[in-house]
Order: structure tokens, then C-alpha cells, then sequence
């Protein structure tokens, strides 16, 4: 299936906050998102953003059930480690249930790896549910380190050998 | 005994280096330490920094043996959940130990805590690892959720009435 990954615009925040909506609901929070697209448009697209993020669009021919062509997300920050230095962290990897096996998720994730190499991070991070097992799979079959072993959230960690090898894979602009 | 909060700038990297290694001798992983001043100069001191610092600063008739004034410090950044919006995260906070039981370090986090809710963060978020005793007490004590139990490392989040506790806290 073809797919375009490239930088949210502002246009794209009621997309985004709609499948933050997915992805809580999916993590069996939705309770716990207070923001709406509003937010977003306003922390993401402001003179000093608070995040940036990657859309995973198909075309129209590939549009979803419900008529969306946005089908996937990769909400990320930079972060700083005081040992190692410059990090980025990915807060949220999403790609909607009927488009996922086709690489969208992977090229996300190493489009931000290549962005925060560009930047000359040193690490990626992020954090998962212990029991979704499927996105601890997906990370640990890409190199990812499990630092934490806790009750419900594992930090994890892309640095070395398996960041570079994660970068090689980004989709070509 | 007296001593001063404020935003760090350039010239205090080479004090922020010497503590982030002596922060990192007592967390035992002195080897992990990669940075140097220069790169605190460049990443928290150019135009887009990767992270923001204060510092505690005592006059001049407390310095140390060694003539330091600078001891204290904390370093942060701003994070974003996307479920709750704007954030602010404690990468580092440190005293030096014969500056503790002073109220330094609850002084540095609250002008944090101060600083992220003036940017309108819902959260202060930190990690602590699970060994550091008195680290956790001191955290707990401050109303803090310990949101996740790890290996090493606890992820903790203070937000909501302790966040404004905390900021209103500030000397």
C-alpha cells in the first residue's frame, strides 16, 4: 500500500487529537485525555513548539472505513540526557488497526530516528505498557533496550548499533 | 543559611559539568558519563537549547573548601503528554552533601515546578532510581505519584494540588 510520511501541519491537529483518542482508548484511558485538537494547534505550531509529529497520509483510493486519509502518527520532543547529552523522545506511535502491516509504523519511527540523528541525538526514547505485547515485539525486534521493568510502563531506549541501524531504514524524502 | 535561586547561564556549565559528575559518582555510573562543558554550552546556551538550568548559589562566606559558590542545581526541559498537554521534566536535581538539610533542593524544585506552571505545564515529571532511599522519601514527601515501580528507576509525576503546593512553595 502506498503511503506519504512527512511533518504535520496545523491543519492536521483535529486528525492527531482523533487518534489520540484511538490510542487511549486502545491503552484503556480515554478518561485521561483532557486536550483537544485546540492544544495541539497551539503547542505544536507556536514559535517555540512544545512537540513535533509525523503523518502517515494515503490517497484517497486507500481512504479508511470512515473516510479519513490520515491513517498513522509519530508525536515526539527532544529531550537531554545529562550523561549522554542531546535525546529525542517519542511520546506516541500510532498507526490506525486496518492500516497496520504495511511498514507505516516503522517508517515513522525511523523517520523521527533519522530527524533526531540530524540533530545529532543520541538516544530515542520511549516507554510502553507491560502488557501490550504487540508494541513491545514490535520495539524489541528493532534493537530497543528494556531499561524498566515496572507495574505498567517500561522505558525504553535506542542508542548505538541499533539507532543507526533504525536511521538506515527511514523512507526517502 | 542563606543562599540564592537563579536561571543559570553560559558561564556556570563548568559548575554544572563538576556536580552532573558528582551527581552521577553517587547514582555509581560515573563511566556513563559522555557530556562535557562545552556541550552544555552549546546545547542549553543556543538558540532552540535543548534544556533549561538553575542554580544554587551561596555567598561568600559559606564556598566550599574548594572556593565553590554554585551548589546546587537543576536541570529541565519541557515535555509534552498528549493526553494532558504541556509539561515540564526534572532531568536532574542535585545538592551537594554538605549543603543538604537546608531546603536548597526543595527550593530548586519548586522554582521548577514555579517555572513550568508559568508555562502552563500540567505536570512535573522525573525519574529516581529505586536504591535512592532518601531521594524517594524526600520526593514522596512533596505529595509526588510514583506512577510507575521499575527495576531501577521510578517514573514520577507531580501534578494537579501538589504541583501548585509545590510552586507556591518557592522562597
Amino acid at each position: 500500500m502506498d503511503y506519504k510520511i512527512r511533518a504535520a501541519r496545523k491543519e492536521d491537529c483535529k486528525d492527531i487529537a482523533r487518534m489520540i483518542m484511538e490510542l487511549a482508548v486502545f491503552e484503556k484511558m480515554p478518561d485521561q485525555v483532557k486536550i483537544s485538537y485546540k492544544e495541539l494547534e497551539r503547542d505544536g505550531f507556536c514559535q517555540n513548539p512544545f512537540f513535533e509529529c509525523l503523518i502517515a497520509e494515503v490517497s484517497d483510493a486507500h481512504r479508511s472505513k470512515c473516510g479519513h486519509t490520515v491513517v498513522g502518527y509519530a508525536l515526539y520532543f527532544y529531550t537531554y540526557s545529562t550523561w549522554k547529552g542531546r535525546t529525542v523522545y517519542l511520546e506516541d506511535l500510532y498507526v490506525m488497526p486496518e492500516f497496520r502491516g504495511n511498514g507505516i509504523g516503522k517508517s515513522l519511527m525511523s523517520k523521527v530516528a533519522k530527524i533526531a540523528a540530524e540533530k545529532q541525538c543520541v538516544r530515542l526514547q520511549l516507554s510502553v505498557l507491560d502488557w501490550n505485547s504487540p508494541a513491545r515485539d514490535f520495539y524489541a525486534a528493532k534493537g530497543a533496550q528494556d531499561l524498566t521493568d515496572s507495574e505498567g510502563w517500561h522505558f525504553i531506549r535506542f542508542d548505538g548499533l541499533s539507532l543507526d541501524n533504525l536511521v538506515k531504514e527511514a523512507p526517502q524524502d | 543559611m542563606e543562599f540564592t535561586i537563579r536561571a543559570a547561564n553560559v558561564d556556570d556549565c563548568k559548575d554544572i559539568a563538576r556536580m552532573i559528575t558528582e551527581l552521577a559518582e553517587y547514582e555509581k555510573a560515573i563511566d556513563q558519563v559522555r557530556i562535557t562543558q562545552r556541550d552544555l554550552e552549546q546545547d542549553g546556551f543556543s538558540k532552540n537549547p535543548f534544556f533549561h538550568g538553575i542554580i544554587a548559589e551561596v555567598p561568600e562566606p559559606h564556598k566550599t573548601k574548594e572556593g565553590h559558590a554554585k551548589v546546587g542545581y537543576a536541570l529541565y526541559y519541557f515535555s509534552y503528554c498528549s493526553y494532558r498537554g504541556r509539561a515540564v521534566f526534572m532531568e536532574d536535581l542535585y545538592v551537594m552533601p554538605e549543603f543538604r538539610g537546608k531546603g536548597i533542593g526543595k527550593a530548586l524544585m519548586s522554582k521548577v515546578a514555579q517555572l513550568g506552571l508559568a508555562a502552563g505545564c500540567q505536570q512535573l515529571n522525573f525519574t529516581v532510581l529505586d536504591w535512592n532511599k532518601s531521594s524517594l522519601d524526600f520526593y514522596l514527601n512533596q505529595g509526588c505519584t510514583d506512577t510507575t515501580a521499575e527495576m531501577g528507576y521510578h517514573y514520577m509525576c507531580c501534578k494537579g494540588e501538589a504541583l501548585e503546593h509545590l510552586a507556591h512553595g518557592q522562597l
